[in-house]
């Protein structure tokens, strides 16, 4: 009885495990290595438009990279710098100015759909005003760069010791959906905490420590 | 059992008398497997691959959430250091609150406060543990029910109403208040009332001090004795280093004169006179055991002789025959001469005659307005027992029409709860602010939660023209209200507690400072945490020698006298919800999770009692008893017990599942039980005064066990006998010396032990050069007080594991303070020992190791990788110091709000993994990138681990050992300075300064141990 059982159980999981395997075949990699990942974001957010053709600084959003161990997502006040005013893509209000100009009338306001998104999260109505009875929602943004929890890193360090951005997020500027570029596994952070004590970096000598207790803690 | 020289310890009675066989198992211990290895095989092998299965999909998605406007200032991620004060007792420390993404939590000493110098109590340091409590009340109750803020303030305001009409007396007790603004708000209040009276009760009331006072200076109030300019210091049972007044203060002051160098071997001379085994008595050069009814005795003595050496007539009254050796008390009484105006008598007795007699010999040695400071004295405990009393009389006859209490548990911290509760039905109005429902709260016809001392403004006089300030750390969690704004409502005033304190120090404090606009002078305040002001001096009388007379107290030998005390991780009963204060096990007894009944040895003999057994203590006037485990306590007086007060809290069957749930764990607390039992209802009432060493008590065994978890002989640094090498069965784990020993030879009680040489493990091809983090512990100024333990558990995320994994020896804290008695029962001495990881450079845990878990890093840090660890557990058998804890269990928050107080910067180990301390790696790697960021090298002083920024003693050194300016650098020069098992070449990088006993040489007395 107690064998028929255990063959079971241990059939029923079996099963199970060739599931998930199958389903997870699509996209084959070593456990924990999400290089690649690149989730569907709240809003679709362009990287490629702010820090690439914009030429956005990236620690115009990002301000904590050099002053705290995560970057910080920026909040969303700091989108309103700019989208207070540019409530749509330039060519659309280009031409609804355009349009306006001839019909002699004063331009619509235009708020693209994207856009739109993120004045409901600030609980702001079509004119931008304060809608009343809902409040501000903080974005929920999906993390891309996950590392697992008994891993430290620290932003301020590599900053400070000239690390650029891309080093290990890749290309951002051309990256419409921002994704995890690089595997960001031990491996990886090894090989360049060895190469740069060897190398320097921009021809800084810097001393990358390899010893557990710099990240593991 | 460890010797040194010609001194034995030990850490327990069984081990002194060699009645423990060190291999004999603990039946709590062992236990065999519940299943065999085929099945283990199968079930691991199973689990493994499904594991493996599972890891190959994608992560789970994680939202990180952005604020919408991000507050000034902040940066995500880093902590945020607020100034502010400690609200765990009236002693009103400075506090640093580090806030991180908005929610405070690491609470350290304010270096800069005069009083506290940087200190910090396990209490204070465990504050955000008992914010993050869901059982705290979110909002009002009214008659037990939910209740919203708007309803209650009317029915309240009705109630008032009818009271003024009817002029029905108003009664309002509070614990000591030391905030101004908070009397002035109370004052405000009961103003227009026609009896209305503010009562001052203190759970540990030091009621007597102040009333000897009012005789002797004419003046009620409490001195602020200077510790750090006495040279000689008595005390009469008052443990002003654990619990009593100000202990983190008293520590601060105490260990200055606590460190003789080679230049200077010179240091103060503390005497205690005690019944029970306190940790103050535990720090003392000399201890004698006397149980408190002969506390006057002693003083009498005390009393004559220096009358006689002052060439004046001794107070009146006869003298009866001294309790201490006259030889003794002559010697004392010589030293105290000596330093007359730098010598202090400290006295806990609430007997108002013994302390006029401490004030007395104070006078007569010139210490007023030198130690001993009345002039600005301190404001830390107010308490009238004489008020109480009073109205607990009024209560039973039914003459209160309201009662208000606040910031105490009036019915838990009172005798006869019955007849008071019964008091209090017949009050018309009946409010607590207590912040959960407490024994008071259940009785009360409203409840109206003040903030958590995290979440309010208030500010505090511990010592007068001392004011400091409490700032909210976030916005309160729950519906509560500030006291101060309750009572504005009811006044009729809807201001909010920010603008009555600002208002109240507009107009009280202001004009107390130079001059300045009252905003900068704010700002200022708030920034440092405290002012200094310019309060005038209280105007203090002749002193009144007719007051004093001599007492003859004649020694009762029929009965056991009790003595209630406070613990030092509890106090009183208001942070009984608090785990990691109920894990944090007792200085001197090592007991966790409960209370009981200390008992002396021939005592426990003589009654055939052994730890834990069932006794009834029953008192011989009013019948009152409690049940509670024995604990045979060394140095305990023979004829008195001591029971710790603040068990038995209301509440705390919480516990029941506090820890990990398994097939064989057992609650911590039996399902409908509370934590230890209440013991207040012996306190007696004497002239006017609570008495907590006063009652005649009778002991009964009841028969039944109730076994106590006590760390004692946890992890212990020493070998069986059976199982040592020759030569290396006592190992010189503490190592003493006298300071007159210490004048002659700076090097004295250095042991002449065996050295295994000085071959090395490991080939010597490091270049060693870089930063070299090392710690030195002054055994000296160590008191045992055990903050640092606290202070590392909130620091590095260490879990409560439940009083049943205490019994397996599974405690999880990283540092433990092993104590070690020596000496006999009546001159019995205590030796604390901090123990935590010693990061050898030799180290055998990492030769051990199969999966380099555990490794050496270039700072010569030993390392453990927790996602490496495989949990063979191979270090922590080989770890000579046994300071390594191996996660059994997950250690779940059972409450899940608590795992707000989880330290982001310190990984949260999983179940399997060895863990211990990393000398706060998170820190000196945060102190690394901080200095390198602004392009400087580490400065010494800026990294600290988290023991060493709250002793409140500042006994622990840590730096960069290879920085030649450093203070570990010199600290480890020091002649003082051994190392733990030194002899086998393991090269640890912690070391301890030898301590120096101010007494005479000793030798070995009596010669029952081997």
């Amino acid at each position: 009885m107690q064998q028929r059982v255990i063959t079971v159980v241990l059939l029923i999981g079996l099963c199970f495990g060739l599931i998930t395997l199958v389903a997870g075949m699509s996209s084959w990699r070593l456990p924990d290595n999400e290089q690649g990942y690149a989730p569907k974001q709240p809003i679709e957010y362009s990287h490629r438009l702010h820090a690439g053709e914009l030429g956005i600084d990236c620690m115009f959003c990002h301000t904590a990279a050099d002053k705290s161990r995560h970057a910080g997502i920026p909040s969303t006040d700091v989108c309103m710098k700019c989208h207070k005013v540019v409530t749509s893509s330039f060519d659309v209000l280009q031409d609804e100015m355009n349009k306006a100009d001839e019909e002699k009338r004063k331009p619509k306001q235009i708020v693209s759909e994207e856009l739109r998104k993120l004045y409901d999260a600030l609980a702001l109505d079509e004119t931008l005003q304060p809608k009343e009875g809902a409040t501000a929602e903080s974005i929920p943004w999906v993390r891309v760069h996950n590392l697992p929890d008994h891993v430290h890193f620290d932003h301020r360090a590599h900053v400070a010791a000239g690390v650029t951005c891309q080093k290990c997020h890749g290309p951002v500027e051309s990256m419409q959906r921002m994704e995890q570029f690089e595997s960001l596994t031990m491996g990886w952070c090894v090989n360049c905490h060895q190469e740069s004590t060897k190398t320097g970096i921009n021809g800084k000598a810097v001393d990358a420590k390899t010893d557990c207790a710099v990240c593991h803690y | 059992m460890t010797q040194t020289q010609n001194k034995t310890y030990w850490k327990s009675l069984a081990e002194r008398d060699g009645s423990l066989d060190a291999l004999e198992a603990d039946p709590h211990q062992a236990g065999p497997a519940p299943f065999s290895r085929r099945q283990f095989l199968e079930a691991a092998g199973f689990t493994l691959s499904l594991a493996t299965l599972s890891g190959c999909g994608r992560a789970p998605e994680v939202t990180a959430l952005p604020f919408v406007n991000q507050p000034e200032g902040m940066i995500p991620g880093r902590s945020q250091i607020y100034a502010s004060t400690c609200a765990g007792c009236p002693a009103a420390c400075g506090l640093l609150v580090g806030v991180r993404d908005g929610r405070p939590l690491k609470m350290e000493g304010m270096p800069e406060h005069p009083l506290s110098r940087g200190g910090l109590c396990a209490i204070g340091q465990a504050l955000p543990l008992s914010l993050y409590d869901s059982h705290r009340l979110t909002q009002p109750l009214a008659d037990g029910k939910a209740a919203n803020w708007e309803d209650v303030d009317k029915a309240i305001a009705d109630r008032l109403r009818g009271i003024k009409e009817n002029g029905g007396a108003i009664r309002f007790v509070t614990s000591t208040v030391t905030s101004p603004t908070l009397q002035a708000t109370i004052d405000a209040f009961l103003e227009g009332y026609e009896d209305a009276k503010h009562i001052t009760f203190d759970a540990f009331s030091s009621s007597a001090i102040l009333d000897a006072h009012e005789k002797t200076h004419g003046i009620r109030v409490l001195p602020h004795y200077k510790l750090d300019e006495a040279n000689v210091i008595v005390a009469f049972g008052a443990d002003f280093l654990g619990t009593w007044i100000s202990p983190v203060e008293f520590t601060a002051a105490w260990q200055t004169r606590r460190a003789p160098t080679e230049k200077h071997p010179e240091m103060s001379y503390h005497v205690q006179f005690e019944g029970g085994m306190s940790l103050t008595g535990g720090n003392a050069d000399r201890r004698y055991r006397l149980s408190p009814t002969e506390y006057g005795n002693v003083l009498s003595h005390l009393a004559a002789k220096l009358s006689t050496r002052a060439g004046k007539d001794a107070p009146a009254g006869s003298l009866g025959e001294s309790s201490i050796d006259g030889h003794d008390i002559e010697e004392l009484a010589e030293r105290l001469w000596h330093a007359r105006g730098a010598s202090v008598v400290l006295c806990d007795s609430q007997d108002v005659s013994v302390q006029v007699l401490v004030n007395f010999i104070n006078h007569l040695l010139g210490n007023y307005g030198k130690t001993v400071d009345i002039e600005r004295p301190s404001r830390q405990r107010q308490g009238n027992d004489a008020e109480v009393l009073q109205l607990v009389d009024e209560l039973k006859a039914g003459k209160v029409a309201a009662l208000f209490v606040a910031g105490t548990d009036l019915t838990h911290n009172l005798p006869d709860r019955e007849a008071i509760a019964a008091g209090i039905e017949k009050a018309a109005l009946v409010v607590s602010f207590a912040e959960r429902e407490d024994d008071f709260a259940a009785l009360a016809d409203f409840v109206c939660p003040d903030h958590h001392p995290l979440e309010s403004w208030l500010d505090a006089e511990p010592i007068t023209g001392l004011v400091s300030l409490s700032q909210p750390t976030l916005q309160p969690l729950g519906g509560t209200r500030s006291i101060l704004e309750s009572l504005a409502r009811w006044s009729g005033k809807s201001d909010s507690a920010y603008d009555i304190l600002r208002a109240n120090w507009r107009a009280k404090m202001l004009p107390l400072v130079e001059s300045q606009p009252f905003q900068a002078f704010w700002d200022k305040a708030v920034h440092d945490g405290f002012v200094s002001t310019n309060t005038p001096s209280a105007t203090v009388g002749e002193f009144q020698t007719e007051a004093v007379s001599l007492l003859n107290v004649e020694s009762t030998e029929d009965e056991f006298l009790l003595s209630l005390y406070s613990k030092v991780a509890l106090t009183d009963s208001r942070h009984a919800h608090n785990p990691w204060l109920q894990e944090l096990p007792d200085p001197t007894t090592k007991v966790t999770w409960d209370n009981y009944v200390c008992v002396s040895p021939s005592t426990a003999e003589k009654l055939s009692l052994s730890d834990g057994d069932l006794v009834r203590v029953e008192s011989n006037e009013g019948g009152a008893k409690v049940e509670l485990p024995t604990l045979v306590q060394p140095g305990q007086h023979d004829r008195v017990v001591s029971i710790a007060l603040g068990y038995g809290v209301r509440g705390t069957d919480r516990f029941t599942d506090i820890g990990p749930q398994w097939l064989e764990g057992r609650p911590t607390v039996a399902p409908g039980e509370l934590v230890g039992q209440n013991a207040a209802g012996l306190i007696a009432t004497r002239n006017g005064t609570l008495q907590y060493t006063a009652a005649g008590v009778t002991l009964t065994k009841i028969g039944g066990r109730r076994d106590l978890a006590t760390t004692q002989r946890h992890h212990t640094l020493e070998v069986p006998r059976n199982v040592a090498p020759h030569g290396a069965e006592v190992r010189d784990i503490i190592q003493e010396t006298t300071l007159s020993e210490f004048a002659k030879d700076s090097h004295a009680g250095t042991p002449h032990a065996h050295h295994h040489g000085d071959t090395q493990l490991w080939a010597e091809d490091h270049p060693k050069s870089g930063h070299r983090w090392g710690m030195v512990v002054d055994l000296n100024k160590c008191t045992g007080c055990s903050a640092c333990l606290i202070a590392c558990q909130s620091e590095n995320n260490v879990p409560v594991v439940g009083k049943d994994e205490v019994f397996r020896q599974r405690e999880m804290h990283w540092i433990r303070l092993d104590r070690y008695y020596s000496g006999d029962d009546d001159d019995l001495q205590v030796a604390h020992q901090p123990m935590m990881c010693q990061h050898c450079d030799n180290a055998p845990c990492e030769t051990v190791c199969p999966a380099l878990a555990t490794v050496h890093s270039d700072e010569g840090l030993n390392v453990q990788a927790y996602n490496r660890c495989v949990g063979t557990r191979y270090c922590a058998n080989n770890c000579p110091y046994k300071v390594r804890r191996f996660n059994w269990f997950k250690y779940e928050h059972n409450d899940p709000l608590q795992n707000l107080v989880l330290n982001p910067d310190v990984t949260v180990r999983t179940r399997g993994v060895m863990e211990k301390c990393s000398m706060c790696v998170q820190r000196i790697e945060e102190g690394k990138i901080a200095a390198r960021q602004h392009g400087e090298s580490v400065v010494d002083g800026d990294i600290q681990t988290a023991c060493q920024q709250s002793c409140p003693a500042q006994a622990i050194v840590f730096g960069d050992m290879n920085d030649k300016t450093s203070k570990v650098h010199r600290a480890f020069e020091n002649p003082r300075q051994y190392r733990l098992l030194e002899e086998f070449n393991f090269r640890p990088s912690v070391a301890y300064l030898r301590a120096v006993k101010n007494r005479e040489a000793q030798h070995e007395e009596g010669g029952h141990h081997a």
